[in-house]
């Protein structure tokens, strides 16, 4: 289970490919040099054949989605990265952005030439103003270079990259939000179909991608596809980036082989472990919007078919782990607090079901628990779920659910005495 | 501020975007740095610069959690208390800073108007769990509660910067 420096190339070279001469010297923009060389539809094959699947969340396959785009378009299309980062545990896209911008702004480039965009865009949250400036400076330096504006790096190709920055909204990272948004309106979900890659930003055909999955792209054309492709597992190519956060020891970013680590070694071998006297209680592996695990599936290995095996997504891989300190009461009352601040307001499930989940819940840990509210829960879960606009109403719903159903005994004795007060707060993460 | 000072602002990215209502957003952010807030002015100074109604521009601004249509303080502390950070100890940030500046659940504005507190979602930083941001700096962290003691009173010290980016 080594770490590997694919996308986190930077971890090879002193941390910080941030400058354009480190980034060319570690063998950048060889990607995109090798991708102007052929026609964009052999550059889509590529995609495809790399079976690189979508780092955002849902894990759709790339080069599918970017094939959707239709060719005979009358209006122009446009890449968009979405940079909108905040599901809760996934910090990954800042550090690629801050530490290695120009291999994000090669793929996006890559991206834009196989769709045949007339430009992209890249939409950051608006927490990450300083990101945002390091990705300016790094537009700036790749324009002056010849590498975005006309004929890029003497091919003929035009194309540029336009950074677009948020205001504050969870909402804004689902693709259609995100797309109202970056229209200047507000972020709210949109009815699908039209999907974006038919009808996306001013209804053009549009291809929308994560930082993480555009970032791959210049590796994948330096190196191949093949060479991506024979990593991981045959429905899990490539590497992912896992965030790692909470109570092990070690938390931070670890690129790893789809397939090739279990739950157990990215927690104890690669994250330290916990602290002397704890250990693994609970863990959200995908994010936040993902069913928990328990003890039981600490020996899943990390891919998406594994770990759907398991009753959860692979998600974000925005991995928030518990030691046996924490209460899971107090933090599924936390997660459904956060969805019910982010639920955009259009759909009345979503809405007042968020409120109610958090209500009930907080009324457990205050101690004003009833055993029927695990019924009135479960009742909620079934209301909130399949008739919304978007996946943030299961992405509340599953967090908790699950932790009703495997720590159901958690519960009952929250209900029978309170919650527990939270332990002592954990010294500074080491390393 | 004025229509003209956010022309100036938005007119170099308006070949940018297909549709002129995409310079939203980055106006009414740009209006916001002059007072830290948006008041009925801006926004029709806002929509005025985007060729846009003031109750369109007021409906998108309040969908966002970084525009503010009420005075802030000087500087806006983030606390995050999502999951990660609950998990090493964010509410007791919020309990400091409610003890000490007697604040219902350490958030809101202070009495002598310097800071605002406010609560945030998952800010990105969940590895330096518990983290803070101040405007839209750099996020820090892991913080203790002295940190945070230490934080505030730097802040109420320092100086106002010259546009409140937030
Ligand atoms: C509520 C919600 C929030 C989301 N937030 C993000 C996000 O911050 N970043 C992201 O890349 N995808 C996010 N997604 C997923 C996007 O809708 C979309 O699937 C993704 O950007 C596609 O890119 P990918 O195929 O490269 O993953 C979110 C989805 C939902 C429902
Ligand atoms: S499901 Fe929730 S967040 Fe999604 S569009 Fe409906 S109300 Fe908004
Ligand atoms: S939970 Fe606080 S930064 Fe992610």
């Amino acid at each position: 289970m080594p770490i590997k420096n694919i996308v986190y190339a930077q971890r090879e070279h002193g941390g910080d490919l941030r400058s354009l001469d480190d980034y060319l010297a570690a063998g950048g923009y060889k990607g995109l040099e090798a991708t102007l060389g052929m026609s964009p539809d052999d550059a889509l094959y590529q995609f495809h054949r790399s079976g690189l699947r979508g780092r955002g969340g849902a894990g759709f396959p790339m080069g599918r989605k970017a094939g959707f785009l239709p060719k005979d378009s009358a209006k122009p299309s446009y890449v968009v990265c979405n940079a909108d980062e905040s599901e809760p545990g996934t910090f990954k896209d800042r550090e690629i952005m801050e530490l290695n911008p120009f291999q994000l702004i090669e793929g996006v480039t890559i991206a834009g030439f196989a769709v045949g965009a007339a430009r992209g865009y890249i939409y950051i949250r608006g927490e990450y103003e300083h990101q945002a400036r390091i990705l300016d400076e790094a537009l700036a330096a790749a324009r002056a270079d010849g590498r975005l504006g006309g004929d890029i790096m003497g091919s003929g190709f035009e194309y540029d990259i336009t950074l677009s920055r948020g205001a504050g909204a969870y909402i804004c990272g689902e693709e259609t939000g995100l797309l109202e948004s970056l229209e200047g309106k507000r972020g709210q979900p949109r009815l699908k179909p039209p999907f974006p890659a038919v009808g996306g930003l001013y209804q053009s055909p549009t291809l929308i991608n994560n930082v993480e999955t555009l970032s791959a792209l210049p590796p994948i054309m330096t190196h191949g596809a093949d060479w991506y492709a024979e990593m991981g597992t045959e429905k899990s190519p490539g590497t992912k980036i896992f965030s790692v956060s909470g109570h092990v020891l070690k938390p931070g970013n670890y690129e790893i082989v789809l397939g090739d680590t279990t739950l157990r070694e990215l927690l104890y071998d690669i994250c330290g472990g916990f602290r002397e006297g704890q250990d693994f209680k609970a863990c959200w592996v995908g994010g936040s919007s993902v069913p928990v695990l328990g003890a039981e599936h600490l020996d899943t290995p990390l891919d998406y078919e594994s770990l759907q095996e398991a009753g959860t997504f692979l998600g974000s891989a925005g991995c928030i782990v518990m030691d046996t300190s924490g209460c899971i009461v107090r933090s599924s009352l936390r997660l459904a607090h956060f969805y019910r601040h982010e639920s955009c307001g259009k759909c009345t499930p979503c809405r007042e079901g968020t409120m109610w989940m958090e209500k009930v819940l907080q009324r457990i840990v205050d101690g004003g628990g009833r055993m029927e509210d695990l019924d009135l829960l479960d009742a909620m879960f079934g209301r909130i779920s399949g008739r919304v606009l978007c996946a943030l109403a299961d992405g509340a719903v599953a967090p908790v659910q699950s932790a009703v159903e495997l720590f159901r005994d958690d519960f009952v004795r929250a209900i029978e005495k309170g919650a527990p007060e939270p332990e002592p707060m954990m010294e500074a993460p080491v390393g | 501020m004025t229509a003209d000072e956010i022309r100036a602002h938005i007119d170099p990215m308006r070949h940018e975007f297909a549709e002129s209502r995409s310079l939203v957003l980055p106006a009414l952010k740009f209006a916001q740095t002059e007072k830290g807030h948006l008041d009925r002015d801006d926004l029709a100074a806002v929509a005025d610069a985007v060729g846009l109604t003031s109750a369109y521009v007021e409906s998108v601004a309040s969908f966002y959690d970084r525009l503010y249509l009420k005075p802030t303080g000087k500087r806006i502390v983030s606390v995050c208390v999502t999951l990660s950070c609950l998990l090493r100890g964010s509410d007791e940030l919020l309990r400091r800073i409610e003890e000490r500046e007697g604040l219902p659940h350490g958030v809101g504005t202070t009495d002598d108007g310097e800071l605002t507190v406010q609560e945030a979602q998952c800010l990105g930083y969940c590895d330096r769990a518990p983290c803070v941001q101040v405007d839209v700096d750099e996020t820090m962290g892991p913080l203790s509660a002295d940190d945070v003691e230490r934080l505030l009173d730097d802040l109420r010290a320092g100086d106002r910067p010259e546009r409140l980016w937030r």
